[in-house]
Formats: C-alpha cells, structure tokens, sequence
C-alpha cells in the first residue's frame, strides 16, 4: 500500500511537471497555432537566471519571483520578434520557424554561458525529504505537486474571470468574430505569450531544482514531454493539455516498475511507443480534439 | 524541337511524363558534372563527396514530405538505420569480431560489397518505414510531425542500448571507406529518376491529391493511409541508402551523429530549396552544404584577406535558424518552390499555354501556405 501511495506521488510529481509544460505551450497554440520547439529554452533561460541571483547571493525568496519575471519578459519578447510577423502561416510554418528561433537562442545561450553544466544551489529544505507512515517523500515533490496545482488553479482563474481570460477565450475559439468585437490580437497574443512565459518560469526552476545543473542543450527534454503530452491530450485543448501531461507522467512511472530490469534502458523507447499506440487508437488525442489544426 | 522549362504541372500523356522525368535526371546530371569538376581539386573531395549524399538524404525526404505535406522529423532516423545496417553488413568478417564480437551468429558471417550495403541500408529503413507507418500515417499536420519526432527518438534510443548489434552510445568503427564519387552520383542520379517517376506517377498523383484535398481525394476512393504509406516507405528507403553511403564515407559514427543536427540539416536544405519539388532539394543540398561548411571552417579558424576569423562552435547551427527564418518569413515556399526542370516537346496547341491541369501542383504546398495572405489580411 505504501509503495502505491509513493508511485502514486511520483507519478502526480513528474505528470504536474509535464502537465505545467503542455499548459504553457497549448496556450500560445491555441491564440495561433504554434507549437513552440524554443519552449523548453525558457526553462533553461529560467535556470540559468536562478543560477546567476543565486549566485550573486539573492534570497532565495527572490530569486523565484525574479524568475519567472525575467522568463515572462522573454517569452513576450520571443513573442514578438519571432513569432508576430507569421501570425496567419500554417502550423507547419510556424512549427519550423520555432525550430529556427530555437537554434538562434540556443546559440546565444552557448555564447552567453558556455556548454559546460551550471550547478544550480537550491535552499537545503528543498533536498531534504519527509518521512511520514513509512512513505519517504521528497519535499521537492510535494512543492511540485503543490506549484502545479496552484498554477492550474489561477490559470482557469485568470481565464474565466477575468476580461483578459474572455479575450484569450475569444480570440481562440472565433479569431474573426473575436476581432469585430473589438479585440485586439495583438494583444491577446502578448497576454497567451506573457502567461506562457509565466509558467515556463515555474517549470524552469522545478525542472533544474530536481536536475541540478543546467547545460545550454537542457531544453531538449522538456520540450519533447511538452510535445509528447499535447499531442497524447489533444491539440489545442487546455484540459487535453493537462490530462496528457498526468498521463505521459503516469505512463513513464508505470513504466519504471513494470518493465524488467533488461528493459528499463529502452524505457524512453517504450515511452514513445506507448504513446503513438494511444494516438492510433485515438487520432485526437486523450480529450479526443482535432487531429489537424486548422 | 526540345526544349527545357521551369514549371510545377508537367505536361500530360506519356511524353509529359517522359518529359518531366528527363528533365529531373538532367538536373541531377548537371549537378554531376559540377561535382566532377571540383572533385578535381583535392581540398574539395570531401564537400563534393557529402554534397552528393545530403542530395540523396534530401530528395528521399522530399519524396515524402513534397507529396503529403507532412513535415517529417523521422527522417534522420531512417539514415540511421540505413547507416547502421548497411554499415554492420559491410564490416569485414575478420573485423566484425574485434568490432561487435556479441553479433548474433549469422549476422558475424556476413560480409557484403558497396552496392548491397546500400541495398540493405534502404531496405532496413523500408522495413522500419512500413513497421511504424500504418500507425503514424493516420495523424495529420502538427500532430504527424511531433509523432514522427517520436519516431527518431525511439530508434536513436534503441540503437543507443542495442549493445550487441550497434556497440551502443560509443562509435561504431570499421565500416570500409567504399564510397567514391561514382558510387556517390550514380546513387544520386538513380533516386532522382525514382523520385521523379514516383511524382508523376498515379501513386505519387494519390499522394498529392490527399495532401491538397484529403476529403475530395478519399470521397474518389483514395486511400489516405495507403497513398501515405508508399510514399513513406519509398523515401524511407531512399534515405536509409543515404545512411549507408554516408556509413560508408565516415566509417566511424555513433547514434548522436544522427540526431538533432542532422534534423536540422535536412529541414534547412528542404525549407531552403522549396519542399515541393526536387530542383529545390537539389538546390537547398547544394546552397546549405556549402553554407554549412564555410561555417564550420569559420567555427575551427579561418583567414579571409589576412584577418584571422574565429566564430565560437555552434554558429553554423544558429545561421541555419536564421536562414530557416528568413526564408519562412519572405520565401516561404523556398527558393525554387514546386518548380521542377523538365523537358517540354513542340507541343501540340492544345498543351499551351493552357495545359489541362492533370495534377493540382499550382495549388500552394502545405508549408508556407498562407504566411503572404496572412500579412496582407493582418495589416
């Protein structure tokens, strides 16, 4: 029973985690259609700002807030750059044009910050870990679970009550419609870039306090689960987003324990399988949306 | 009277056909000749040698990705296939034990030549093509493309733990260095008349015809999956014979050789050259090897007019962004588009100007599509 329990809380640890990442990208997916590579460049962006405060001696206390304000500033300026001038291209288009925005930030990273990892230091309580009913439970975890379940919370809060929720609401569903009414998708997308932003700042610093160091290539990973858990929730759904991040969490922890010890190293291989599996049996994804954007 | 035209329809009947095809195999024997001349020079074997194989990477991936519109990231997992298979099956007997001494027996006993390593590079990557295209042939658009991502990253982890098969992470060594010039351009100038027949073939025409209308094509009893999956399992062949050639260049590689990197270079080469067409992958190849290795050289030092120029490492990946950029952003359908170099007789009147339209080419291909009428709508 304990063991389950513990799974259980591993599996909701690495899912928020995920399901954080897809909330993020599908937002900005859902204004105009991008699915972002660079997004997990934010994440590293993000931690290589703890790195610098933390360093710098920065409270802690901080450093978290300047964060995910520093990754909010860059996502809108990602946003606006790269990203404005295609409002309109296909999904391929801009999918392709993220990955050229992708190599370019990157390459600024190297430049900035070298290839070699940079320790992140975190506060000593978020290491330790809670010993509770025969559970050991890392507090790191529970700040996971917790960050995870505070962002969802004001993100539905932010999107059905306030105007700027309505408006992102808007602009999603009916663009045209939406424009007529006075709208603007300037703005709107500025809003989806802002609160994307905003939580890939909170995934950053859960991700690189869990990993340790950040290396100018760290995006990689993050951004694949991103990928991975909206499509296995559903394009351009924000509850689609969420389900196939606990989902895609779910499936790696199961994996973990169900597979033989000669297997666990093809675990990622599995992973993926298991998940083009579920899209053959449903092409929309968990939530069941489009399978094509339009 | 022949003569040579740019255009993205061919003419119709046979000799339209005959026609278009020539005129693809031309475009590749022209590049030939090129590559013959600078292969003359000795410092310019090596980018003419690579070239060559970029250009059969990239029209087997334009084989698929111009036909269905679906932008492919899975490609570089079939040149790694194409690599590792063809590439175990060219290691001499006598190596293969120093090598892999865990390889299944019958495997340790073979050793082929050149040409069938190819042969079993291309027919290793089909296999997987056809294994893993039933099911992802049924996604479309964005959600196609991050499946086939998955794709890569499944075989780039299996061939990382395969230990036995594939020595794992570290490189596989001692592959013999068979590929030549002609081995090279005869490769070339082989899939380049495939490809071309496959366009303009009633498959290639299904294919299409699914891309630009799915709902029309399959109320006219055209199998999406099915006209997906040829085109899919072709290219993958195509580009797996890529991976084996380029096996046989390197003879040393790993399974990060064929990873993000190289994803980047088949996007930038196809994105540059026009996804639609094979006179653009040829292009695209030429424009972004030549890119490339400038840059590399800049990377490791380079003195231009007395001036010492040293770029820090990884500079050529981020030019490529801003190429990828600039080219989405202002050319959207690259810098040939669906065009395609073809052979057009004195044709008879009917045929001009105004051809029957026997296949919907003029229609705009799946990237860049709207990214023109957007902006003009946007203002």
């Amino acid at each position: 029973m304990t063991a389950f329990v513990q799974h259980v809380l591993d599996a909701l640890s690495v899912g928020s985690t995920y399901a954080l990442l897809a909330l993020g990208l599908t937002l900005v997916f859902s204004v105009m259609n991008l699915i972002n590579f660079a997004y997990g460049l934010l994440l590293v962006w993000g931690g290589y700002g703890a790195c610098v405060l933390v360093d710098a001696g920065v409270p802690f206390a901080l450093v978290v807030p300047l964060c995910i304000l520093f990754v909010t500033v860059l996502s809108m300026a990602m946003g606006r750059v790269a990203f404005r001038p295609f409002i309109g291209a296909p999904p391929i288009t801009l999918l392709i044009t993220s990955f050229g925005v992708l190599l370019i930030v990157q390459y600024i990273a190297i430049l900035v910050f070298g290839e070699k990892p940079r320790v992140l230091d975190v506060p000593g309580f978020l290491t330790g870990v809670v010993t509770t009913g025969g559970l050991r439970i890392p507090v790191l975890q529970l700040v996971t679970i917790a960050s995870g379940a505070l962002v969802v919370a004001a993100f539905y809060a932010l999107l059905n009550r306030t105007a700027f929720g309505a408006q992102l609401r808007a602009a999603a569903e009916l663009p045209q419609t939406a424009r007529l009414m006075g709208i603007r998708p300037d703005r709107v997308l500025m809003i989806a870039f802002a609160v994307s932003g905003a939580i890939a700042g909170v995934v950053g610093l859960l991700w690189f306090a869990k990993v340790g160091a950040v290396t100018p290539r760290s995006d990689l990973e993050p951004t694949l689960k991103a990928f991975i858990a909206i499509v296995l929730g559903g394009l351009g759904r924000i509850s689609g987003a969420m389900l196939g991040g606990l989902a895609l969490g779910a499936i790696e922890v199961a994996m973990n324990i169900v597979l033989p010890a000669g297997a666990i190293t093809y675990a990622q291989a599995i992973v993926f399988a298991v998940v083009i599996t579920l899209l053959v049996l449903r092409p929309g994804g968990l939530s069941g949306a489009r399978t094509e954007a339009t | 009277m022949l003569r040579l035209a740019l255009r993205a329809d061919r003419l119709p009947g046979p000799a339209g056909r005959l026609g278009a095809t020539a005129g693809a195999v031309l475009a590749a024997g022209a590049v030939t000749l090129l590559g013959a001349l600078l292969f003359l020079a000795p410092t310019m074997r090596e980018i003419v040698l690579l070239f060559g194989i970029n250009a059969v990477m990239v029209v087997g991936f334009q084989l698929f990705v111009g036909n269905t519109g679906i932008v492919s990231f899975g490609h570089v997992a079939f040149m790694a296939v194409g690599a590792y298979a063809g590439g175990i099956a060219a290691i001499p007997v006598l190596d293969k034990e120093l090598v892999l001494p865990d390889l299944p027996g019958p495997l340790a006993s073979v050793e082929v030549g050149f040409v069938p390593a190819l042969l079993i590079g291309g027919a290793a990557a089909a296999l997987v093509a056809l294994v893993t295209g039933p099911a992802l042939m049924r996604l479309s658009g964005a959600a196609a493309s991050i499946a086939t991502l998955g794709l890569l990253i499944i075989v780039t982890n299996v061939l990382a733990q395969a230990t036995p098969l594939t020595r794992g992470p570290q490189s596989l060594f001692g592959v013999p260095e068979n590929t030549t010039f002609t081995g090279v351009y005869a490769t070339l100038v082989a899939t380049v008349a495939v490809s071309a027949l496959f366009k303009w073939s009633g498959a290639g025409l299904r294919a299409r015809a699914v891309r630009d209308q799915p709902m029309a094509a399959e109320s006219a009893g055209v199998s999406v999956l099915r006209s997906r999956l040829w085109a899919f399992a072709l290219s993958a062949f195509v580009t797996g014979v890529a991976g084996a050639l380029y096996a046989q260049l390197l003879t040393a590689f790993s399974p990060a050789s064929f990873y993000i990197a190289q994803l980047v270079l088949v996007i930038a080469m196809a994105i540059v050259g026009g996804i639609g067409g094979i006179s653009g992958a040829l292009l695209g190849a030429a424009v972004i090897t030549v890119l490339n290795e400038l840059l590399r050289r800049v990377e490791s030092g380079m003195s231009v007019a007395g001036t010492e120029i040293h770029a820090p490492t990884g500079i050529s990946s981020a030019v490529l962004g801003v190429a990828l950029i600039v080219m989405l952003r202002w050319r959207p359908h690259g810098l040939l588009g669906s065009a395609e170099l073809q052979f057009e007789g004195s044709a008879p009147a009917r045929a001009e100007p105004e051809a029957p339209r026997t296949v919907p080419e003029d229609s705009p291909e799946a990237v860049g599509r709207t990214a023109g009428a957007a902006r003009a709508d946007d203002g």
